[in-house]
């Protein structure tokens, strides 16, 4: 188990953790979600007592990192960027860590097999790919069979099959009841590997909870029709607390209202409607939702003037629109 | 059987059972990263080819000398002869003013590569406690500086000795003043290097931390001799290398140099750099985040 509580760190002027608080509960894969520079691999590094926090204070089965007899047989982690001499082999990398906890050469030759690192064991690191990195990274992580696993983007890098591979660990990791804290930017990955997720913002906490709580809170559920009739349909429909888009030609999607209160309106008003699809909100619009006011390296800070705080903009809120990334996830959300 | 796991090593008292990092598994852990890497093994053969090379070198000019003033040089015999004999005494330790550089460089790289390539965020997660580790750096920085010196001018002194036997003349390696030199400097070589494993723990940045161990070493002690005026003239027996002179002094059998301090107050100022250096570079390592 993992315990902030009022973590905080401050670089100079620039404050890069502001005061969170959260547990990272053990059996499930936690999600750490969070655009670049929310604070993600400072939180790491601070768990990892790498980093000293400014305030406040994070615990690892109880105890602060540094109080551990054998930290690496409590928590292992794979942390941003290679920690590894490149001079050096894999072999040489895992033993010299090996050695500090005296763990035996026989589970140093165990998480090379586990990771696939077996071919490239007695190469120097310098011409491994990123992937490889990657893998190195955790091989160490796992060493010291650690009851706690915490990895800063595992996937960056990683080649499909290796993809697969992170996430059937994590997962595998988890159901041993062990506790398994997971970074990344990427939030498809995240829908389909963690269990509970923790959205952070210019170092804040935006939101702590199991993943279909997060989807469930941010994005309103929506229902497509597709109707050779749209203007007088959506005159039918328009009520208070209705919400209705015309993404394309003869398509609409409608919120506030569910799919068999729709077909009665057709049915009463003999409208022809040829799709009626519930929208299920994705993990992509509640984040976008979340995290609209948090990202930190946006192009153009004005856009954020020219929001309007209208909520009846549905899952595709027009501020967020504005800033450069968010046509591809308004696009990847409405499919 | 996931609960099992769980419960199994948290229950009964988990930190007795698990073995964890001790200083003697930090000096295992540091033999393995010195030894896996090919630059340390260069390096190390570097210094003692250095200081063969430079003993056969010192051995060759002697003897030229030597043989130039027989045939009639201008010299009195007796001032070259003193010279000659106090030249051979020497000869073996002849390449320490470069040696030591290689050594510190090596003792530089020892830590500052551990920031410049990112190895110290798994090295300081696996001893959170971080000294252990940079003492056993300080062990290898001991034992590669004092036995690199004395192995290589053991080595170079009996390359030598041939040489010198073609001039007719000859150097014991077990006299007294060869050992003592031989081991002082050997000291000094150690010294120098732990000066630059604290420099690399200070400054965290390889080329950095070698220019300052240079500028230390070899550009204070000229820029202090350049400078007029009796201030920098006795300030200039307080820089390492000229305490270091004063130590080899000690156990001399000859007279002592007045140009430098006495051999006891050489060693403790040698010693004060290293300790100083040494423990700014423990805090550094404390307080600074990795």
């Amino acid at each position: 188990m993992i315990q902030a509580t009022d973590l905080a760190k401050v670089y100079g002027a620039k404050t890069a953790v502001d005061g969170v608080t959260f547990t990272v509960q053990p059996g499930r894969v936690t999600g750490f979600l969070g655009p670049n520079g929310a604070g993600k691999s400072t939180t790491m590094r601070m768990i990892m007592g790498l980093d000293a926090p400014t305030r406040g204070s994070v615990t690892v089965n109880g105890a602060p990192y540094i109080r551990h007899r054998a930290p690496l047989r409590e928590i292992g982690a794979l942390l941003e960027a290679r920690a590894v001499h490149p001079g050096r082999t894999a072999y040489s990398h895992l033993s010299s860590l090996a050695a500090t906890h005296g763990i035996p050469a026989k589970r140093v030759d165990e998480v090379i097999e586990m990771t696939g690192l077996g071919a490239v064991a007695k190469k120097k690191v310098k011409g491994f790919s990123l992937g490889m990195g990657q893998r190195l990274g955790i091989a160490a992580a796992l060493l010291g069979d650690p009851q706690v696993v915490v990895l800063d983007e595992p996937v960056n890098g990683l080649d499909p099959e290796g993809v697969v591979w992170v996430r059937n660990l994590v997962k595998y990791l988890a159901s041993e009841g062990r506790t398994v804290f997971l970074s990344s930017h990427l939030m498809s990955e995240m829908a389909q590997t963690a269990d509970h997720l923790i959205v952070i913002g210019r170092g804040r906490i935006l939101a702590d909870a199991p993943i279909a709580d997060v989807i469930a809170s941010q994005g309103k559920a929506r229902t497509r029709v597709r109707t050779d009739r749209p203007e007088e349909f959506s005159r039918l429909l328009a009520r208070s607390g209705v919400t209705i888009q015309t993404p394309e030609h003869e398509v609409l999607e409608v919120g506030g209202l569910d799919p068999r209160s729709i077909a009665q309106t057709a049915l009463d008003h003999q409208v022809l409607v040829y799709e009626l699809t519930p929208l299920q909100a994705s993990l992509e619009e509640a984040y976008m939702q979340l995290t609209k006011d948090d990202v930190e390296y946006r192009s153009h800070d004005a856009s954020r003037h020219d929001e309007p705080p209208t909520p009846t903009a549905d899952g595709t809120p027009a501020g967020a629109a504005s800033s450069p990334q968010a046509p591809n996830h308004t696009q990847e959300a409405a499919r | 059987m996931s609960t099992a796991v769980h419960s199994h090593r948290h229950s009964a008292a988990p930190q007795e059972r698990l073995a964890g990092p001790n200083f003697l598994r930090v000096l295992n852990s540091e033999r393995i990263k010195f030894l896996s890497l090919l630059s340390t093994r260069i390096l190390l053969l570097c210094g003692v080819v250095l200081l063969v090379g430079f003993a056969a070198l010192q051995a060759w000019g002697i003897g030229q000398v030597t043989r130039s003033v027989q045939n009639g040089g201008t010299a009195g015999p007796r001032a070259e002869a003193l010279d000659t004999t106090s030249a051979i005494l020497h000869l073996p330790a002849a390449g320490v003013s470069f040696a030591q550089l290689i050594v510190g460089a090596l003792a530089v790289l020892m830590i500052s590569s551990e920031f410049t390539t990112g190895m110290a965020r798994a090295t300081f997660a696996a001893v959170p406690t971080r000294w252990p580790v940079m003492a056993a750096k300080g062990v290898y920085t001991i034992v590669v500086g004092f036995v690199l010196t004395y192995v290589g001018a053991y080595i170079g002194g009996l390359v030598a000795q041939p040489i010198l036997g073609n001039y007719n003349l000859h150097l014991d390696m077990g006299a007294w003043d060869v050992q003592r030199f031989m081991l002082l400097n050997a000291v000094y070589v150690a010294a120098v290097a732990l000066m630059g494993l604290a420099l690399g723990a200070l400054l965290r940045n390889s080329a950095g931390a070698i220019v300052t161990l240079v500028a230390l070493l070899f550009v204070l002690p000229i820029i202090f001799q350049l400078i007029p005026g009796d201030f920098f003239t006795e300030a200039r027996k307080y820089l390492p290398t000229n305490a270091a002179d004063a130590m080899f002094e000690a156990g001399s059998s000859g007279a002592l140099n007045t140009a430098y301090l006495e051999p006891w107050q050489g060693t403790l100022i040698l010693a004060a750099y290293v300790v100083v250096l040494l423990g700014a570079g423990f805090v550094t390592l404390r307080q600074r985040d990795v």
